[in-house]
């Protein structure tokens, strides 16, 4: 799930909370390895195996979870409320993991082995993850029998061309909006000229663009091929709605549910309980198990307090976990040290995000490629694993795919950071000299976090060594990617952070780099705009062979990270996670980005 | 004394009008464009301006101040999320909540903290303060004048960590600290207050000791005081009868602005502890860039304070005859 310009402020501002203590895991060194090793083989697992299901795949229940037993309340401990329960404005990783529990879709991504660490994309209310006889203009779904809403109205095509439909209406503007875009064949946000209105005011989409030809078939129809639609419709935000229960706005207060478990209440900011769906049919769901009787929310619980608190496994933190609260960065020394009982309850793995530092490429200086290339030899990495709690938080990055992301080269490092992440401050100067810029003034725009604050300034004095004058600017967290979104802003390089939609890299490469969609607030922080690069992605959007377009998008992300240098690639995101004593079916999903929370009981 | 109540009352509200004012006013210095929140990622100049026209952005500022002050007053019908009933602030943007309804839900949460710590941090605060005084010059005053300098110098996001690790995740002699409804269960209730009030108060409680000792030695020192015991009364009947009330004008005085300041959030101490209070609110609300919600909560701590300076000079009379007599 991603998180762009102000979404992205809000991933890292999760991110950063309780990152305020350095954590070098001295003690752990050797385990800190094994970890790494682990995380990056289930990840490149993960990313080799997804592969689109057909109906035998579809077809639930869900494999049982082993030693499962069914019963209990699960407490979890969550730092931030949720601000939507409407799947149409869900697109944050706090709502999308809940919405794992209470919404579905046409698809979804179902775990092929009892770790977490391998995934296809299924058919969840729908009997398969899609047919298309046309390499991806066509795609043909139809829907199971027995699926309900949670108040036992039986869901219908109907109720899909609603959910497409009212994705178009002004209210629904949190949401993913690739499907939008791709019905109505345009970029922006011009796709709500297709119906302004939603399906509110008597007009509904045309059959050329969504057909409903009877109560259990949907068909899209695009005017280009969209390979990647499973894995779209895969997205909470594209879950179902009940036609005969919208309520537009109010919608996103109190939506009906067709997960596992209901919404029985919900208090803003204090708490949440889910119950068990009574209209939920297990056999038709190859996804979701329900073990839990219940689970008790409650908000405003810090990083630190969520680790504290199920460190300490007493009373109710014994069954309790957070699905989203990382262990903070004065515990994960604790956390991933040698007591074996708290290992054991402990999980680790990577978050769909990558951070890197952006050359404002509108700035004249800038340019020059040998400037940026010197820019790229002097960036320290180390400074900003340590900002962000150390290693089991953050890992060096070569290139801007994620190590969930098909697409993926662990090998790929053009500038050597993952040997000597400290930046090489020698090859940096020469590199200046020869372009006969040393001195040459750079406004180095940071985000005034804790974080920020912290490695910024190595980031300064490293570039200093190597020959630049650097002028840090703070900028406010809360307006950081607002200042940074503008094409006309005034810094020269910016730290900036992305994560994929879907385990694919067209996700994360057009966003970011193609040049026709430079604009203010748009996600291309460098102003990027090859045109090699927007010819590359637009014959990669066409690819359908998921393996051939991953090694499409390997070879963009290689031409932008060494020949380009728009930016430099800086971080891997990670976390560990903690759950009390008395929690099982533990695992850390690759493709939520955290613990998921469909297979959990209490022993 | 009911003419006094309605100039003070009348008083607060042109104070709460202008303070509405800048308040306001400030919001739109932000550098920080309010519909941008609404926008979601697929924004541009069209759909932007689509919202600034569904918030009402687009109008001048007074124009907006006029909706917003007349939507205090009678409510409003024109909001998409629903109905807004008097006093309204609107919906937050964050979240969509109405946000009077908002500090309602989380009102109980600061009023359980506030009265709880008060009444601990008086009976305390006061009662050392009284002792220390009337053991002035001895070991005892030393100790607790001294004690409460310390004390006084603690911060609550030091003292709450470290209550929490030594009470909670360490000893487990409490249970975490938790808000729960009073009416629903009274033993949670009052068990998931504890260690907030224990903090809240010592930090308040040493104030108050020195506030008290000092006060009432200077009461000691007065006049009629003096006269008293000259005339023969007993020490304790002179400083209970006398300088004890005398010296509890200025402690009133800071007490409603204290107790005005707690009830509006007690920020840090919501937040330490993770209650959903309106401290917590107001940190939430900033977080998120949220106007309404902010603009919500900066309003109702602003009453808070002036209706307790209202009750605090009502009570003055009850305090002191001297007043009454004014």
């Amino acid at each position: 799930m991603s998180r762009g310009g102000r979404q992205t402020y809000a991933a890292l501002s999760v991110l950063a909370a309780g990152a305020l203590v350095l954590t070098g895991c001295s003690k752990g060194g050797s385990n800190a390895n094994d970890n790494e090793k682990k995380d990056q083989q289930n990840a490149k697992r993960q990313q080799s195996s997804i592969k689109f299901g057909n109906a035998a795949d579809s077809q639930g229940p869900a494999a049982a979870v082993p030693g499962a037993k069914a019963g209990g309340t699960l407490e979890v401990l969550q730092r931030d409320s949720y601000a939507h329960l409407d799947p149409g404005q869900i697109y944050v990783s706090d709502e999308g993991s809940l919405a794992t529990l209470i919404h579905r879709g046409l698809t979804g991504y179902k775990a092929t082995s009892s770790d977490g660490s391998k995934h296809e994309v299924v058919g969840d209310l729908a009997t398969d993850s899609g047919t298309t006889t046309d390499g991806g203009k066509t795609w043909k779904y139809t829907l199971k029998d027995g699926i309900k809403f949670s108040d036992g109205t039986p869901i219908t095509s109907a109720d899909f061309r609603q959910t497409f439909e009212r994705l178009f209406a002004s209210f629904i503007n949190q949401g993913p909006t690739y499907i939008q875009q791709w019905m109505a064949d345009t970029s922006g946000s011009d796709y709500r000229k297709l119906l302004p209105d939603g399906p509110y005011k008597g007009k509904h989409l045309p059959d050329s663009v969504l057909e409903t030809p009877d109560a259990k078939t949907i068909v899209f129809h695009f005017k280009t091929a969209h390979p990647d639609l499973p894995y779209a419709l895969a997205m909470a935000g594209y879950d179902v709605v009940s036609k005969k229960g919208d309520t537009k706005e109010k919608y996103d207060k109190a939506p009906l549910t067709t997960g596992p478990y209901k919404i029985q209440s919900f208090k803003s900011g204090k708490s949440m309980v889910l119950v068990k769906n009574p209209n939920w049919d297990p056999k038709t769901d190859p996804i979701r198990n329900q073990y839990v009787n219940q689970m008790n929310f409650t908000f405003n619980s810090q990083y630190e307090d969520s680790t504290k608190a199920l460190l300490a496994d007493t009373g109710a933190d014994q069954t309790g976990i957070s699905f989203n609260n990382s262990v903070d960065a004065g515990n994960i020394a604790k956390v991933l040290g040698g007591d074996a009982a708290i290992k054991a309850r402990t999980v680790a793995g990577y978050q769909p995000y990558v951070g890197q530092i952006n050359i404002n490429q509108s700035h004249a200086a800038l340019k020059d490629k040998t400037v940026r290339q010197a820019i790229a030899y002097a960036l320290p990495i180390t400074p900003i694993i340590r900002a962000f709690g150390g290693s089991a938080a953050a890992e060096v990055a070569g290139g801007f795919i994620s190590p969930t992301v098909s697409g993926y080269d662990a090998s790929f490092d053009p500038w050597g950071k993952k040997k000597n992440p400290g930046g090489d401050a020698a090859k940096a100067k020469a590199l200046l000299k020869k372009a006969g810029k040393l001195g040459l003034k750079l406004t180095y725009g940071y985000q005034n976090t804790p974080e920020g604050q912290q490695y910024s300034t190595a980031i300064a004095a490293a570039l200093t060594k190597a020959g630049f004058n650097v002028q840090r600017q703070d900028i406010p967290a809360e307006t950081y990617y607002d200042q940074i979104g503008k094409v006309n802003n005034n810094y020269d390089i910016y730290a900036s952070a992305w994560g994929a939609d879907w385990p694919s890299a067209s996700t994360v490469i057009p966003p970011l780099f193609d040049g026709r969609a430079v604009a203010d607030g748009s996600p291309n922080y460098s102003h990027v705009n090859d045109p090699k690069v927007n010819a590359d992605i637009d014959a990669a959007n066409k690819i359908a062979d998921p393996i051939k377009s991953a090694e499409a998008w390997e070879k963009i992300d290689e031409y932008l990270a060494k020949d380009v240098i728009n930016a430099v690639p800086t971080i891997y995101y990670k976390q560990v996670q903690i759950a009390g004593s008395k929690v099982g079916g533990l695992v850390y999903d690759d493709v939520i980005g955290g613990i998921d929370p469909r297979r959990l009981y209490i022993k | 004394m009911l003419r006094f109540l309605v100039r003070r009352f009348l008083g607060a509200v042109v104070i709460l009008f202008l303070l509405s004012i800048v308040t306001f006013l400030l919001f739109f210095g932000m550098p920080r464009d309010p519909a941008l929140l609404m926008c979601g990622k697929t924004c541009n100049p069209q759909s932007l301006a689509n919202i600034h026209h569904v918030l009402g952005l687009d109008k001048s500022i007074p124009e907006q101040y006029g909706i917003f002050l007349h939507n205090l007053v009678f409510g409003s019908n024109q909001f998409a999320q629903g109905p807004c009933p008097a006093p309204c602030f609107g919906y937050s943007y964050h979240t969509n909540d109405q946000v009077w309804a908002t500090m309602m839900d989380r009102l109980p949460t600061t009023l359980s903290l506030t009265l709880g710590a008060a009444v601990v941090f008086l009976i305390v605060g006061l009662g050392t303060g009284m002792v220390a005084a009337w053991r002035r010059g001895t070991l005892l005053d030393k100790t607790v004048t001294a004690g409460s300098m310390v004390i006084s110098s603690l911060q609550i996001y030091f003292l709450g960590p470290l209550a929490l690790a030594a009470l909670v995740y360490q000893s487990h002699i409490f249970s975490k600290p938790a808000y729960n409804d009073f009416t629903a269960n009274p033993i949670t209730w009052f068990s998931g207050l504890i260690i907030p009030w224990v903090v809240l108060s010592t930090i308040f409680a040493s104030q108050y000791t020195r506030m008290a000792r000092s006060s009432m030695i200077e009461q000691l020192q007065e006049e009629h005081v003096r006269t008293a015991r000259a005339k023969g009364m007993s020490r304790k009947y002179v400083f209970f009868r006398y300088a004890w009330r005398g010296s509890l004008i200025p402690i009133v005085t800071i007490f409603g602005i204290d107790l005005g300041s707690l009830l509006g959030g007690a920020i840090i101490t919501e937040f330490t502890f993770g209650l959903p209070g309106l401290g917590m609110l107001a940190v939430q609300s900033v977080q998120f860039s949220d106007l309404p919600l902010l603009l919500g909560v900066m309003l109702f701590s602003a009453a808070m304070i002036l209706l307790c300076n209202i009750v605090v000079d009502a009570c003055y009379a009850f305090i002191d005859p001297r007043v009454r007599l004014s």
